[in-house]
């Protein structure tokens, strides 16, 4: 994806090695795709699509739209149950991881629970929400939450666990209560660690919102996957898939950009 | 008063409370059996599939062919991922050349993969393979690369003035000198690769454990999905238990050197 | 009045769990107000656990510490502790950092300005306030902390081994900083140290502790040379080169090395 945006632009002064490299091995695969598809045939449209087949498909799903929906409205579907499953999981989790590590009795109270279900995966919660709340967005929005909801719980549990004990001393002896004690050390100590926690609830909700959809769904990326499969079309598959990889990173991107604007103490 | 009680108190408390309100839940008729099968209900359940054939087989035979595509997805990432990675460690230009692929490959979720898994291998067993493949690949490329540049290149240098080629550095240095981070990637690729699998056998699958919740769900059976889920779920924490055996052993040979 | 008061003090650790330790029999020390004492020891004497006490941040198993008066019952505003590892808060700012205690109090924003112009002027760091931690040298690091007890205005101030972490140059820099801040602003100091020479330059008295328990094996008094040698006329240098310097410092060390011999 940063590939991308130096190909913008072509008169960049100067280039590294290391990027010169990555550009000829994008180039070289693309090329070989060429190849491989278009030019020769070795491989046929029902295995992989040619280039051209891609650019076609993706420009059907961007207009006139496939699967029951335009590119925007399937993509925007998506978009709004990540963001609805992650907010809840989060807004949820946080709290409880932070609980769990500041109170010893919290923790243990919720630990021995946490054992019971944190080894199921939260894929294996799709069947169980479909059976609960059907096919339509409240049982997305359920699995979503569950996924997203261990990571948050768990690293910021962990964070806050292993805040430094010289720091909380620190804050003590310089007559600081409860309140700025969790606001001035907690927080700020266990934010890292916190944040690797939303970023792998974050791909968490991603991968489980297209199982999701593709066990069943009415719209949504995952929606246009299973229809293109059935269809075998694989044009339309590699669209859709280049589509969820595209909108995940977009997402990643906002989330660090958040991270980088909380965060501005860290040595960089 | 609350502080007197022990902490043993607290974490019994807890579970008798989840298990409590939900055997609780539904025994009072709160909430129908038909929506949440209460836990004896759920291990009643169990016994039965483990007895009488559901979708074709007894629980455990669905689990061994479950278990069996996780194996081969498995130990194809791991024997690709690791060199992979440990040799991206070592070599720059290799280094360079795949970054931005697996830039790529990373953002793509591994379901995303079940589609072209089944149009190239089958629903049988290598579609499977290779969705469990695309979700535990990751990390074993990245914990071998990061194992391979912790390796000191000092070690590297003195196997190098040694007179080692390179398939022995690669073998007899930065192996061993990155097997810790290997192993905790190995851990993380497992639990990746049963999930994936999960979700295939949900999806295009008609054998294995994941099939088992399927027709539960469509039978409108929660007591047969629960029961998936459990038996998935201790799955799960067996394998990371035996990898985490095999970590904790590497890194008292490493660390208690 | 902020005289510190040690009263027949012990520290058992682990009891309940565990085999229990012995860390601190019996311990009986006054420091005058505005005295500055310093404490050496083998490790494991128990010295910063001692120093933990006075601040409050752990409790004696029998006995007790006074502060003022006060029985020590926990962490307050009337003592100030700088750390070895410095403990300033890496998400805040030299000025907020400095500010961390006075907030605790109430301060208003013109008094908490007016103080790190204060100290940013006395630890020549001018220029600072919006700097991070970690954007600084240990040594100023280290001011920076020392300026945040400051400015609380405690009368007692507890220092961990707070040079440990120095290297030579800066350390001595730091030493003779110290003392002109201490004779500048006078307060209760205790300072706890593994350096001989650095508890003889700084502290009034130098209490010398045994290990095995953790116990005052002696109590040596430097204020009566510093004064008749005007020590604090001189540069640092010069005064460890001093006679008078030496001899007190070979007082404390026989004494060290008597203990190390014990346990050979």
């Amino acid at each position: 994806m940063a590939e991308a945006t130096t190909g913008r632009r072509p008169g960049v002064r100067f280039m590294s090695r290391s990027r010169l490299t990555g550009l000829l091995t994008v180039a070289t695969v693309i090329a070989l795709w060429f190849l491989l598809t278009s030019v020769t045939g070795l491989v046929g449209e029902f295995r992989f699509p040619s280039p051209p087949d891609f650019l076609a498909a993706f420009a059907r799903l961007a207009s006139t739209g496939y699967a029951g929906g335009t590119l925007l409205e399937q993509a925007l579907q998506s978009l709004r149950l990540v963001a609805i499953g992650f907010a809840a999981a989060i807004a949820v989790g946080v709290p409880l991881g932070f609980v769990m590590g500041y109170d010893r009795r919290a923790e243990a109270f919720f630990n021995p629970i946490f054992l019971v279900l944190r080894p199921i995966p939260p894929l294996a919660w799709i069947p169980l929400a479909i059976v609960w709340l059907g096919l339509g967005d409240a049982s997305k929005v359920l699995v979503i939450f569950v996924a997203a909801f261990v990571p948050s719980v768990i690293n910021t549990y962990t964070g806050v666990r292993n805040v430094q004990r010289t720091l909380i001393e620190a804050a003590l002896v310089h007559g600081a209560g409860q309140g700025r004690l969790i606001r001035e050390v907690y927080l700020p100590d266990a934010a890292p660690m916190i944040f690797t926690g939303l970023r792998l609830s974050l791909q968490a909700s991603w991968t489980t919102l297209v199982a999701a959809e593709l066990v069943g769904a009415f719209l949504g990326m995952g929606r246009v996957l299973s229809t293109a499969y059935r269809d075998i079309n694989t044009a339309m598959i590699l669209v859709s898939m280049v589509c969820i990889a595209v909108l995940g990173a977009i997402t990643m991107m906002i989330l660090a950009r958040v991270e980088r604007s909380v965060i501005r103490w860290r040595k960089t | 008063m609350s502080e007197r009680l022990p902490l043993w108190a607290w974490s019994a408390a807890g579970l008798i409370l989840f298990f409590g309100l939900w055997q609780g839940a539904v025994s009072s008729g709160a909430v129908s059996s038909f929506v949440l099968p209460s836990p004896l209900e759920v291990l009643e359940r169990m016994w039965k599939l483990m007895n009488q054939p559901f979708a074709g087989a007894l629980l455990h035979e669905h689990l061994l062919s479950s278990f069996g595509r996780f194996m081969g997805g498995f130990l194809l990432a791991a024997v690709i991922g690791v060199p992979l990675g440990l040799m991206m460690g070592r070599f720059r230009l290799l280094e360079d050349i795949v970054t931005p692929l697996f830039e790529g490959y990373r953002y793509v979720a591994p379901l995303a993969w079940v589609p072209f898994a089944a149009l190239w291998f089958g629903t049988g067993i290598g579609g499977p393979i290779m969705v469990i493949f695309t979700g535990a690949f990751a990390p074993c490329v990245i914990n071998a690369y990061r194992g391979a540049r912790l390796v000191d290149s000092y070690l590297i240098e003195a196997a190098q003035t040694h007179g080692a080629s390179e398939f022995r550095v690669a073998r007899e240095v930065l192996l061993p000198g990155a097997l810790p981070s290997i192993v905790a990637g190995l851990r993380i690729a497992a639990g990746l690769g049963w999930q994936s699998l999960i979700g295939a056998e949900l999806i295009v699958v008609s054998s294995g454990i994941g099939f088992v919740m399927v027709q539960g769900q469509s039978n409108l059976s929660p007591s047969t999905v629960m029961t998936a889920m459990a038996v998935i779920g201790l799955t799960g924490l067996l394998i990371d238990i035996g990898l985490r055996q095999i970590e904790s052993r590497v890194r008292a040979k490493w660390e208690g050197r | 009045m902020s005289e510190i008061v040690i009263d027949n003090v012990g520290k058992v650790f682990g009891e309940g769990g565990g085999r229990p330790f012995l860390a601190i029999d019996g311990v009986d020390l006054r420091v005058e107000d505005r005295e500055v004492i310093s404490v050496v020891g083998p490790s494991g004497c128990g010295k910063t656990t001692l120093m933990r006490m006075v601040a409050g941040l752990e409790h004696p198993t029998s006995g007790e510490v006074r502060v003022g008066g006060k029985r020590v019952t926990g962490p307050g505003p009337d003592r100030a502790v700088v750390f070895q590892q410095f403990a300033l808060f890496p998400w805040k700012t030299v000025r907020e950092n400095i500010t961390f205690g006075m907030r605790s109090r109430g301060a208003t924003k013109a008094e908490r300005d007016a103080a790190v112009a204060h100290y940013l002027t006395l630890m020549k760091m001018e220029g600072t306030e919006d700097k991070y931690p970690h954007q600084l040298s240990g040594g100023m690091q280290q001011r920076v902390a020392i300026a945040r007890s400051y400015a609380t205005d405690p009368g007692v101030l507890l220092m961990d081994e707070p040079f440990g972490a120095l290297d030579a140059q800066t350390r001595t820099i730091m030493q003779e900083e110290l003392v002109r801040l201490t004779n500048d602003n006078p307060r209760t100091v205790m300072f706890i140290t593994h350096s001989v020479e650095e508890a003889v330059y700084l502290a009034d008295r130098v209490v010398v502790m045994a290990r095995n328990p953790g116990r005052i094996r002696e109590i040596i008094d430097v204020a009566t040379t510093r004064k008749a040698e005007k020590w604090s006329e001189e540069p640092i240098d010069d005064v460890m080169e001093m006679p008078s310097f030496t001899h007190l410092r070979g007082q404390v060390w026989r004494l060290l090395r008597e203990q190390m011999g014990s346990d050979i």
